[in-house]
């Protein structure tokens, strides 16, 4: 059987593989950012692939219609002909914004997200680093985003970016604690930090139905838990019900209103693979990481990633938006005391069981 | 819901005590003696009479009219000049009998084209007394802001007026337009925010510029500014001949599938200017194909409304669109168009139900047995929803007396639990001999609007349900889809009526005055959407801008007939 997780990150792996010396800093050094191209790339492509083909379509089966079918099969030539179109717009850039940190919030949105991949166990050893707080740091720089959700809105000149701005730092501050909390209660569980743990310790068997394992994912072992990080996740990517940040119909397009051309194709890119990162952490610390029958760990993780996406995307054609005040107050006063309530009782669950 | 008490103010006395209330409908005469002194003439219109007061009594004869005869209802201002004098025209309704109508009459110097305002009687006075001031040069008394309204600001001049110069030029420099962004800064130390909502933003329907300041996130005040779409209708039809040349533009107002209710609004003026009976045949094709806009309207309205609560990616708007696409599909069989329908004509309809009349009648009677499967769904998508209970319920509140002061009708005054429908109330077509409901909701609230839009879809369909059987039983030779009308209609010079029908949106009023032409000489919309918009501040200010968005989703404005 293959091992779920190796010990050996990914430049080590790849190190071996071509016969280097691992042990020697400056080979790491460079294979690391070969890893993490490779990395960056596989995410870049599942952003183009499923953020402009695939959001289509899923929306398009949610709402009944048959969304992009000229270009090509299936219309899939529409990823680059979308990709050519959106690069070779001009770039507006309105009077008064304030630069640099309008022109850095596109950038910071976009590779905030991408830092938190760094971490993620892939399965089949796939993965870049493993360090012991691998959680922590996972969660910490995905929430860095809001600072550059927080600079476009403000530098942008624009009072429907500033509103947005403000809403996507009110939000994501509300929902960011119970998100925390709840991975908090994962780590309880496993008794660490680290991504790779975490993963590992979900490989046992739960029950045994009738034949059928279940494993010990902790959204079985803890459904509540994992129902409320979904919930916290939808806001933390601001999906509907809480795509309040961005609310079309209210303020436009929020902190984006004022990008064009590359710009928004950055912001658009950092949504989408900050999706894909909730997916990811998700996926290691609730559905078991890489696990899963006959396909490769990779396979599976990769398909537990797109099952969280199409959720988003769900939700977004089938649930009402909330209004602000609303979700602060979820958020603040539910959200946050279930999160509670959930990390005591887990800790004393735990507590009591060893 | 709302359950605060109504405000038992002044605008509402009890039936049987208003002044000139007798069995067999309104006492003329006894509202002249209530007025006095201060009539100084009766004029005769189809409709109702007309009393002529003087423009510095205008105040005095309305409150009369409102608190000691009832007329609780101000449908519609108009105003025109004649050779010799301006004259505006109240036309006063009862929101419990509007059947029992009033026309106030009031006379200006053409010299001097002053008269008091009715603002302060009905609220509703306020944008149609600007807007006569726009158009035809009226001015108002003690009017509080007696700005244009439809024009911009830099206008030359009043279109409806005769003396207006068509060849002067009216493109004025940037420079001397006005500039939004300026009030952008005023006040630079107020906790407030100055913002454009619109003229292009995604949840205006259309060209709607509101400019909001905001507290916050909360609306502290929010002021509508209209008339990008306007496109001079009422001119267009004053230059053109009753019998064939109008029948196209009421089309053009309400553009969103209600194409022939609006023009029912006009056949039924225009049929009573000139004394036409109109075939029952006729009649009750009128009646269904008139439910069949209206179910397509409300599905719309629903759909768009989602838009506003949901996002745009919502799956309601595509349902309701579809399910607008089979209406569509059978009015297009109908009348060969789907948007512009030009299907009524005076008299009668332009043809008969397509052959063969067995499919057609099978495709409605399809729609209909679909019609209740596909309401429970949109309940249980919709209106079922927590979220869009928690998003709907209490919020865009308007109590019942500000809706009658400011003339709300149609979906909007029925939401805030008012029980007017001019299909029953001042029946017309075949609507009186069918079986039917008036809904109502007493919700005051965005989702009272939403639910009585939805289950009036349920009415519609019982009524197309029934005409389908009449129509299926009518015998072959008495099937008479036309009466017998003058190819030129010239009606008697100074004929005056005032008439309206239930639209999609509410009261859609027309009145035309005839000189002996073959062409009005006065053509007025009264627009439902017009008085209905003008209820957005009452239900908007101090809630939050998302609540904003849905009110106005919910009072289901269509700029084109708001803007004419």
């Amino acid at each position: 059987m293959i091992p779920l997780q190796s010990a050996t990150p990914l430049p080590s792996a790849i190190a071996e593989l071509l016969g280097l010396d691992p042990s020697n800093p400056a080979v790491l050094f460079v294979l690391a950012f070969v890893a993490a191209g490779a990395i960056v790339s596989v995410m870049l492509g599942m952003t183009a692939v499923l953020g402009i083909w695939g959001k289509r379509k899923i929306t398009a089966a949610f709402t009944d219609r048959i969304a992009v079918n000229r270009h090509g099969p299936f219309g899939l030539l529409i990823i680059p002909a979308d990709a050519v179109r959106l690069l070779s717009k001009e770039l507006i850039v309105p009077e008064g914004v304030d630069r640099p940190a309008w022109d850095l919030a596109p950038l910071v949105v976009a590779s905030s997200a991408l830092l938190g991949f760094a971490v993620i166990p892939f399965g089949n050893g796939v993965q870049i680093a493993d360090p012991e707080i691998g959680l922590a740091y996972v969660l910490a720089t995905a929430s860095i985003a809001s600072l550059g959700l927080l600079m476009a809105g403000y530098a942008s000149n624009n009072k429907y970016s500033f509103l947005g701005g403000l809403r996507a730092v009110a939000q994501n501050l509300a929902y960011e604690i119970p998100l925390v909390l709840t991975a908090a209660s994962v780590v309880i569980f496993a008794g660490s930090l680290q991504l790779s743990t975490i993963v590992a310790s979900q490989s046992e068997t739960l029950v045994s139905l009738g034949g059928v394992a279940i494993p010990s994912w902790y959204a079985f072992v803890n459904p509540f838990a994992f129902v409320l990080f979904m919930a916290a996740n939808l806001a933390e990517v601001g999906r509907n019900p809480f795509d309040i940040p961005e609310a079309p119909t209210e303020i436009v397009a929020g902190y984006q209103t004022e990008y064009s051309s590359v710009y928004f194709v950055l912001i658009y890119l950092g949504e989408f693979i900050h999706i894909f990162l909730g997916g990811a952490i998700v996926a290691t610390i609730f559905l078991g990481g890489g696990a899963g029958p006959v396909l490769p760990g990779i396979v599976w993780f990769f398909i537990k990633m797109t099952a969280v996406y199409l959720f988003t995307q769900w939700a977004r054609s089938a649930v009402p938006r909330l209004r602000i005040d609303q979700l602060i107050e979820i958020g603040w006063k539910g959200m946050l005391v279930l999160s509670f309530a959930n990390l005591v009782l887990t800790a004393v669950i735990v507590g009591v069981i060893q | 819901m709302s359950l605060e008490d109504p405000d038992t103010g002044a605008i509402e006395p009890a039936e049987e005590t208003a002044v000139g209330v007798t069995d067999e409908g309104l006492d003329y005469d006894a509202l002249a003696d209530l007025l006095g002194d201060r009539l100084l003439d009766r004029e005769e219109h189809v409709n109702a009479e007309g009393f002529v007061v003087r423009p510095d009594e205008v105040r005095s004869v309305l409150f009369d009219l409102r608190d000691e005869a009832g007329f609780d209802h101000l449908s519609c201002v108009t105003a025109q000049e004649y050779d010799d004098r301006y004259e505006s025209l109240y036309h006063l309704k009862k929101y419990g009998a509007p059947t029992q109508e009033l026309s106030v009459v009031v006379p200006t110097a053409k010299d001097e084209p002053v008269s008091e305002s009715a603002n302060p009687v009905y609220r509703t006075a306020d944008w149609h007394e600007r807007e006569a001031y726009d158009l035809v040069g009226v001015e108002y008394e003690d009017h509080p802001d007696l700005r244009r309204i439809l024009l911009p600001e830099t206008w030359q001049g009043h279109p409806l007026g005769q003396d207006f110069d068509g060849e002067e030029p009216q493109i004025v420099t940037l420079r001397e337009h006005a500039n939004p962004l300026q009030e952008d800064h005023r006040g630079d130390d107020a906790d407030t925010m100055f913002v454009n909502i619109g003229p292009h933003h995604p949840a205006t329907h259309g060209v709607l510029h509101l400019k909001t300041v905001l507290d916050g996130e909360q609306v502290a005040d929010v002021d509508p500014d209209i008339g990008y779409l306007h496109r001079c209708e009422e001119q267009m039809c004053q230059q053109s001949t009753y019998r064939h040349q109008i029948m196209p533009y009421p089309d053009r107002w309400d553009y969103i599938s209600a194409g022939i209710l609006n023009e029912w609004a006009y056949a039924r003026a225009a049929e009573d200017l000139a004394g036409i009976d109109v075939p029952e045949y006729a009649q009750i094709i009128r009646t269904m194909s008139a439910e069949l806009c209206r179910i397509a309207a409300h599905l719309l309205a629903m759909g768009t409304f989602a838009l506003d609560v949901y996002g745009d990616f919502t799956a309601i708007f595509m349902y309701a669109v579809q399910d607008r696409e089979r209406v569509q599909k059978i009015l297009e069989d109908l009348t060969g168009q789907r948007l512009m329908f030009n299907y009524l004509r005076l008299g009668g309809v332009a043809w008969d139900i397509p052959e063969p009349r067995e499919e057609f009648f099978e495709k409605t009677r399809d729609l209909l047995d679909d019609m209740p499967e596909r309401l429970a769904e949109y309940h249980d998508l919709v209106t079922s929803n927590e979220i869009f209970q928690l998003r709907c319920v209490d919020t865009g509140v308007l109590p019942p007396e500000e809706a009658k002061s400011f003339g709300a009708t149609g979906p909007v005054a029925r939401g805030s639990g008012i029980d007017y429908d001019l299909r029953r109330d001042d029946p017309y077509g075949h609507y009186d001999q069918l079986d039917w409901d008036v809904i109502t909701e007493e919700g005051c609230d965005n989702y009272a609007r939403v639910l009585v839009r939805l289950r009036e879809v349920e009415q519609s369909a019982r009524i197309i349900e029934q005409c389908v059987d009449l129509l299926e039983d009518w015998p072959e030779d008495e099937r008479e889809i036309q009466a017998n009308v003058p190819r030129t209609l010239r009606p008697d010079p100074d004929t005056e009526v005032y008439r309206a029908v239930e639209a999609a949106k509410g009261e859609l009023g027309i009145y035309m005055r005839s000189d002996g032409t073959d062409q009005p000489a006065r053509f007025k919309i009264r627009s439902p959407c017009f008085s209905n918009l003008q209820t957005l501040p009452v239900m908007s200010e101090g809630e939050y801008i998302p609540d904003m968005i849905a009110s106005l989703g919910s009072l289901d404005i269509v700029l084109g007939e708001v803007d004419r």
